[in-house]
């Protein structure tokens, strides 16, 4: 009976070959069946509509342009939209914005969050009780997070400025001031972030064997040896999935930035996501803004399957 | 030599190590300090008046002024922005965690021709943004006539979400024991019994972890409500605060308070179900 059990398990997880008595399960090469793809197709259904076609379609808009603004008579333009793209310095400049954005991000929230990760890693309950309160800047909402944070940074009322100059540092209007207005955004993204990593990180720390970091000491492995030979190799999945979906996240953000600073002053904090609103919503510039996304899907595609590729690799030659 | 040396290697060890976990503690509540104290700041504004929140930002309000809340939901016509929210968050939820179950059934119970490629197809959404997909989605719901209307706020942020709840339905679904639903099967149980009697009884945190997240995003969503909701009575809470902000522009009070009509729920939802929010996201990252 065990084995019986077994056999059917291993049937239906290991090989191809059912060996259950349902004809319905036989869902080899020989016999089509039909009842998956009923089970998919909604979702796949959903998302062509919402998610795959806009995609294909802002590739195809890209490649046309209108008469006047928000008007649908598209005529063809080839490339035309995207060597305007690569003239246009307000777009790169965005664009690099998105760029050091996602560095940031990395050195900041994510270095932080596997630290924090780390040094809870030790603790019994008090752990759980630390990251639920790391995580709860995440569940407030960017808007409410830019908004209350353009008051903290507020140069003559904001409490930021208040306790640097009690403890006798100069205050500046963190959010007015063109060379550090990226990096107090990204503060706020910040933030709300690191708890999010730390939350991975742990779950991931979880996984890893106590005795493995025995075996480490032993071998006289310091701290710093630890950390760099056991924690971070085997933590790979938690670190590829974190940095991907910080490149992901850093690259089409918008809400953030748009309540805080609205890209000023003087576009010093412009992203490609207020470009592509201004283009369309505002200027009514449809195909120009299309253009963008489809560089920005791109963009994420290509750095995403980067990382990917970079740590699998690093994988494969272990 | 060697073992001369231990004892007083030991003893630095332990001080050592006490002053390591000293720091750790320090750095840590230094942290929990970095996470709680911006939120202390906006419900404490949000009850002060304006002029004792010039005076100051960090003592607690001497007399809470808890009708700022009544002001804003009644007076400044934010109930219906709430209501709006809810409405936004529910169905979409909704939507997004029945169409997920289903295709993590398909995906997880059965082998199929094309599955790797369907599955993969289906993760590509997660690089996909609300910025990439603004322009067709805009002209699709113009095309169908649902700008401003609730139906066009509730489809495309759906499915922002579903290629998440796809992935998360089908990596918790694979693991139910396979004898479980073979053993129904051959009971003679139809699909949609195995995954009411089986599936669903077993997978209920899981489904629920999504649930709630996906509430979340949707309660916090922001670029396709703005887009998309244009009309004042359409607007949900966090469109609604963009425009309250225009109007007030230096009453932080004020502000503040909209700030923490729309959180609060949020936060104590979150405070409910936390483990549930964890086991959710913590979960994708962690199978390969």
């Amino acid at each position: 009976m065990a084995q019986l059990t077994a056999q059917i398990y291993l049937g239906a997880v290991g090989s191809r070959v059912d060996t259950g008595g349902s004809p319905r399960k036989d869902a080899g090469m020989a016999r089509f069946n039909i009842r998956p793809y009923i089970f998919i197709a909604p979702a796949l259904i959903y998302l062509s509509v919402w998610i795959f076609y806009p995609i294909l379609n802002a590739l195809v808009l890209s490649f046309f342009d209108s008469p006047t603004g928000r008007s649908r008579d598209y005529f063809w333009v080839g490339i035309d939209n995207y060597i305007k793209l690569l003239q246009d310095d307000l777009f790169l400049k965005s664009l690099y914005h998105n760029i050091i954005w996602v560095l940031l991000s990395i050195a900041l929230p994510v270095v932080l969050g596997l630290l924090l990760a780390v040094l809870l890693s030790g603790r019994g309950r008090t752990r759980l009780i630390y990251a639920s309160i790391f995580f709860i800047p995440h569940t407030v909402a960017a808007v409410c997070a830019a908004i209350v944070w353009r008051w903290i940074y507020d140069p003559s009322i904001g409490p930021l400025n208040w306790l640097l100059e009690t403890i006798g540092l100069a205050g500046r209007p963190w959010l007015a001031d063109e060379s550090i207005v990226l990096i107090a955004v990204n503060m706020i993204g910040s933030w709300s972030y690191y708890g999010f990593c730390v939350l991975i990180f742990m779950a991931g720390l979880q996984n890893i064997s106590p005795e493995l970091y025995d075996a480490a000491m032993i071998d006289g492995a310091g701290a710093l040896q630890r950390f760099f030979y056991v924690t971070i190799p085997l933590l790979r999945n938690a670190i590829t999935f974190v940095l991907v979906y910080t490149i992901i996240g850093s690259m089409k953000f918008f809400d953030l930035i748009f309540v805080a600073t609205n890209g000023g002053p003087n576009e010093a904090s412009t992203v490609v996501g207020l470009r592509i609103y201004w283009h369309s919503m505002r200027e009514g510039r449809f195909n120009y803004a299309a253009t963008m996304s489809t560089i920005l899907t791109i963009v994420i595609l290509a750095l995403s399957v980067v990382v990917i590729r970079q740590i699998v690799t690093e994988d494969e030659e272990d | 030599m060697a073992v001369k040396a231990q004892p007083r290697k030991r003893r630095s060890f332990h001080s050592s190590r006490m002053i390591q976990s000293a720091l750790t503690h320090v750095i840590l509540l230094l942290f929990v300090f970095i996470a709680l104290f911006p939120i202390y700041l906006m419900f404490n504004a949000a009850l002060k008046t304006s002029r004792e929140l010039f005076q100051s930002f960090l003592t607690l309000p001497t007399d809470p002024q808890w009708q700022n809340f009544g002001f804003i939901l009644n007076e400044q016509g934010y109930k219906g922005a709430l209501y709006n929210s809810m409405i936004l968050s529910t169905s979409s939820m909704i939507l997004t965690t029945v169409i997920s179950v289903l295709a993590g059934y398909g995906f997880a119970v059965y082998r199929f021709v094309g599955k790797q490629w369907l599955f993969l197809l289906v993760l590509t959404g997660l690089m996909v943004s609300e910025t990439s997909v603004l322009i067709p989605v805009y002209q699709l719901l113009q095309d169908l006539g649902l700008l401003n209307t609730y139906g066009g706020m509730i489809l495309p942020q759906a499915a922002l979400g579903l290629t998440f709840g796809v992935f998360l339905m089908t990596t918790f679904f694979k693991d139910i024991p396979r004898a479980l639903i073979d053993a129904a099967v051959v009971d003679g149980g139809s699909d949609l019994q195995v995954l009411r009697h089986v599936i669903m009884p077993l997978a209920r945190p899981a489904i629920m972890s999504l649930a709630l997240i996906e509430f979340m995003w949707a309660w916090n969503s922001f670029f396709f409500p703005l887009v998309i909701a244009t009309k004042q009575w359409l607007m949900p809470m966090s469109v609604r605060i963009i425009d309250f902000m225009g109007r007030f522009t230096f009453r932080y009070d004020m502000i503040a308070a909209t700030t923490v009509i729309l959180f609060t729920p949020i936060l104590i939802l979150y405070l409910i179900t936390q483990r549930s929010f964890h086991r959710g996201i913590t979960f994708g990252a962690l199978k390969d």
